[in-house]
This record gives structure tokens, sequence and C-alpha cells, in this order.
């Protein structure tokens, strides 16, 4: 950091005082105080202005919620958790998926498993974490909250997503009833958590309108949870045959879409 | 030069100078036959010249023998290759990759920032760590120093960026893994890493140009830039294809199949060296110190994902 300092010019004149300081025009000190435009690399440079510590303290404060989530953020949120947070998801799902599918297959032969478990998991995580966010910051505005925020909106739903890798992780037994108390601790931890930083937002609009919003989004979290039950986590029911698991999933996930 | 003007202008009033021009005229009267040029005998006067051309041809090939560029289409290619072999063109080519991959694979800075007694990624982005961070950076101490990292640049070798790496790993990885796939979903798991591959190449690299910041050098032009950028683009894709090199080892072992007992360590193995070695994009790409752990993670992140895809097929 010691070399992008001020860059200054400084001219000395014939008689000794300071003729023009030539301060130079782009200095990228904070760069989300700059203009940037829409089709610039810069542009979404602000987007991931955040350094490691900075990531892993949100990550801690997502983890162990004490204050509001959105003073955690102090007015610069990212977008590099909630991309890179899903991606880890994705991935921890498939991978805990497939090895929960493969101890429930035990013995039946050679295993094999299923890819679409991967596209599955990519189209319900990313999917739930672009979508839901810019809805919910569409009805907002629409109903003429100053307050919304897209960028802070994506980031809190991102950050929520966190407990899932943790759920993933401790998934992966057949065992039947451990995975659904698993999966509902992880669906209460993050309702909370999404319930307690929007809160103060959506009581921005009227009593009735935030009561509403505030069931719709409960009512989705928990279908990405239950999705996420049935998708990955299912080597009960249709393990007999694991693609018919996978479509009853899937249409689960294009129905929560559509209710949006 | 101030010296010498009055001399010249003094010596005589006119600007030729005599006495050459006394050496360039002709006097057929002093020369001899010998003295002559004899157009049909002409080595004297060929020598020389074949000498210089193959001279210095030979020196722009020794300089960038690593280029793969094809000569006489390119004006940067230093011989003209029509009367060699083909044999002798491919394997210039094929030896330009593989000197590549030495270079890449080879992780050099890794190794040497271990012997340097470590300090490590955490160590450079010391501060007010605790609790979880405090502890990642603890496993993580023996890591090769930050500023060790993004100092140490590429290589030349590397500027020169070509895909036929990228290309031939990601269709190996793609093929293996689809042997190693059940039937029904061979074609679909084929196309399925093959788009990972590339999207996600894509998309480490950009996200490594977010992060970074100086991609925007303000004092060029707007197409300068424009290349500029396209090229570090094409360059860090060029390098994580050729990092991809250690999983296809571990797919063409998954595709064997050797027993799930063996996979684990070895794999374990395989895919840090991927990742040692694909961290070296990080040298020049601008990241700044305290975030070259958030650069890296999403490298990490992909080399488990195709890790994982391995491990279980």
């Amino acid at each position: 950091m010691a070399n992008r300092g001020y860059d200054v010019v400084v001219d000395v004149d014939q008689e000794g005082d300071l003729g023009h300081t030539d301060l130079q025009e782009d200095l990228e000190f904070h760069s989300s105080r700059r203009k940037h435009f829409l089709w610039t690399l810069s542009f979404y440079a602000q987007a991931f202005d955040v350094d490691t510590n900075e990531v892993l303290r949100r990550c801690q404060a997502a983890i162990f919620p004490r204050a509001n989530f959105l003073d955690v953020l102090e007015g610069n949120p990212d977008l590099y958790g909630p991309v890179w947070i899903a991606t880890t998801v994705v991935v921890i799902l498939f991978l805990t998926g497939t090895i929960n599918q493969y101890l429930a297959s035990k013995g039946v032969g050679k295993f094999e498993y299923d890819f679409k478990l991967l596209s599955g998991a990519a189209g319900l995580v990313y999917g739930y974490t672009a979508f839901v966010p810019v809805g919910l910051w569409a009805v907002l505005k629409w109903y003429g909250s100053e307050s919304a925020n897209l960028l802070e909106c994506a980031c809190l739903y991102g950050y929520a997503n966190l407990v899932w890798i943790v759920v993933a992780l401790v998934s992966w037994s057949p065992v039947s009833i451990l995975n659904y108390v698993f999966v509902a601790l992880g669906l209460a931890f993050s309702a909370f958590f999404l319930l307690r930083n929007l809160y103060p937002v959506l009581s921005t609009t009227e009593a009735k309108t935030s009561k509403i919003l505030l069931v719709v989004v409960l009512a989705l979290h928990a279908g990405f949870a239950i999705a996420i039950k049935v998708l990955f986590f299912a080597s009960t029911s249709p393990i007999g045959n694991p693609k018919g698991g996978e479509d009853k999933g899937d249409g689960k996930g294009d129905m929560m879409m559509m209710s949006r | 030069m101030a010296a010498m003007m009055p001399s010249a202008s003094t010596s005589s009033g006119n600007p030729y100078d005599d006495d050459a021009v006394e050496r360039d005229l002709i006097d057929p009267d002093d020369a001899t036959l010998d003295d002559l040029d004899d157009p049909l005998q002409g080595t004297s006067d060929r020598a020389p010249l074949t000498g210089n051309i193959s001279a210095r041809s030979g020196a722009a090939n020794t300089q960038s023998y690593l280029t793969s560029s094809i000569p006489g289409e390119d004006r940067r290619a230093p011989t003209n290759t029509i009367d060699e072999t083909v044999w002798e063109t491919l394997s210039r080519d094929l030896l330009a990759i593989w000197e590549k991959m030495k270079q890449v694979l080879y992780p050099k800075y890794l190794l040497g920032g271990m012997m340097q007694q470590g300090g490590g990624i955490g160590a450079a982005e010391r501060g007010d760590a605790d609790g979880l961070g405090g502890s990642i950076r603890n496993i993580a101490g023996r890591w090769p120093d930050a500023d060790a990292l993004l100092q140490s640049g590429m290589s030349e070798g590397l500027r020169d960026w070509d895909l036929w790496g990228p290309l031939i790993f990601c269709l190996l990885l793609s093929l293996f893994l689809s042997w190693g796939a059940g039937g029904k979903q061979k074609d679909l798991v084929f196309s399925g890493v093959f788009a990972m591959v590339w999207i996600g190449e894509a998309v480490v690299t950009l996200q490594i140009k977010l992060l970074g910041g100086n991609m925007c050098v303000q004092s060029q032009a707007r197409t300068a830039k424009m290349l500029t950028l396209l090229s570090a683009f094409f360059q860090s894709i060029s390098i994580i294809g050729y990092t991809l090199f250690p999983l296809v080892i571990a797919a063409l072992l998954s595709a064997i199949g050797i027993p799930i007992i063996v996979r684990v360590p070895v794999y374990l193995v395989l895919i840090a060296w991927s990742l040692a070695a694909g961290v070296s994009i990080m040298g020049g790409s601008g990241v700044v110190r305290n975030r070259v752990g958030i650069a890296v993670y999403p490298l990490f992140v992909f080399y488990i994902a195709l890790g994982c895809l391995c491990f279980i097929s």
C-alpha cells in the first residue's frame, strides 16, 4: 500500500514559493467515490472493494451475529462474499450429497454419481441467491422504501448462505433423522439472521405490506431449505430411484422460482 | 560537435570532401581485372550476406523459442520454415508447450518461500486478527510470503501465452471423467466438465482482475488499454489451463479405478500441486497485499471442485 498514496508534482518557482500543485487526476484511494460507467471493469470492482480481514470479519459476524449485519457492512456491501460463498455451498452440497447417496446405496453394485446433482445445486443456490434479493429490492422500491439497497440485500442473502456450508459438512450421513435436524437447524438459524437484519428495512413500508413481505421471505427461505433437503440429503425416500428424487427436487426449485 | 564545425567550414568553401570524391572515382587505368566484381563467381560478395542473416535469425530463435507462432505468417517469427520437415514444425510447437508446462508446474517461488522460514500469507496479513481468522492463519502459516508471491512476477516464457495447454488438458480431463462416469451420463459429464473448466477459468481470472485494481493503466490510449487487458486475461487463462495437469493425472487414475483409500492422499497432493502452481498468476496481476487471501480462494474452490469430481467418479 505504500506506493499507492498521493502523487503530487510540486513546481518551485524562481521566487521560491510553491507554484501550482498538480494533483494527479485519477488517484485510487477509494474507488467508490468516483464515477464509473456500467460497461467498465472498474464499475464492478467497486463491489469487490474488500480485503481478506474484512471478508473474514463479515463471515464471523454472520455466524456469530452480535450486531446488526448492515452495521457490520459499514455502508460498503461487497459481492465477493455472496458469489464465492454460494460457489462453496454448491461444491460442498454436491460432494456431501454424493457421499450421502453412496453410503445409502452401499452394496447395490458399482456406485455411479449423479452429475445432475451438481447442475441442480448450482441452479438452486445461484438462483436463490441472485433472484430473491433482486425481487425483494424491487418490491421494496415499488412500495416506496427509501432505505432499500440492492447490494445490501444481495450481501445479506449471500452471507446468510454461510450456514449451509456448515449444514452440508455435517449431514453427509445417511441417517435421515439427523439430516432433518441439521437442515431444520440451518433453516432456523439463517431465517433468524435474515429476519433480524431485514426487519428494519421491511418495516419502513406500511404495516400490512411489511407483514406480507415478512411471510413471503420466510416462506421462500423455508422452500429453499426443503429443496436442499430433498435434493441432496434424501437418502431415504427416493433412493430406490435417484432419478425420481432428482426430478422432484428440480420441480420444487422451479416452483419456488415461479412463486416469487 | 562544436569543435568540429568551424574546422569543417574553414578548410574549404565547398561542402564536399575532396579526398572522398577522389576515392569514389573509378580510375580504369589503375584497376586490374581482379579488382572488379565478377558477376558469375560472386562468392566474395554473398558469403558475408548469408552469414549475417543466419546469425541474426539464430539469435532471434534462441530468444523466443517458446513461441509457437507460425513462421512465415507471423511477422514476429524469426525463420522461414517452408523447407523444414513437418516433424520439425510439430516438435517445435510441442517443445514450446512442454517448456511452458515445466515453468508453470514447477512452483519455484513456493519452494523458495518455504526455505526462507515461512511467515506466510497469514503473516503478511497480520493485523487485528482474532478468533476464526487467527486459527485459519496459523494453519496457513507455512505458506510463502505474500510479498514474495506478488513480487515474483511472471517469467518471460509465460508472457507468450497460448491456449494449447488449456485446450488439451481440458479435453483430456473431460474425456477421462466421462470414461469414469456411468453409461447414461457420459455425454452430460463431458460437456459439463468442459463448460465448467472454461467458465471457471474465466470467472477466476475475472475475479482476480476485479480485486486487482491496477487493470486501468491510466496513461494509455483506450485501445491499447483494451489490448493489455485482453492479453493479461488470456495469459492467466493459459496459466490456469496448464495447471490442470495434476488434475488430469487424478482423472486418469480415477478412470483406471484405483481404490478409494489410495485416492484421498494422492488426490490431496495433486490438488495442492495444482493450487501451488496456479498461484503464480498472482505475480504481476496487481493484487494488493492484503487481498492475496481472497484472490487465491476462488482458485482453491475451482481446484477443489474438479478434484471432488475426480474423487467420486
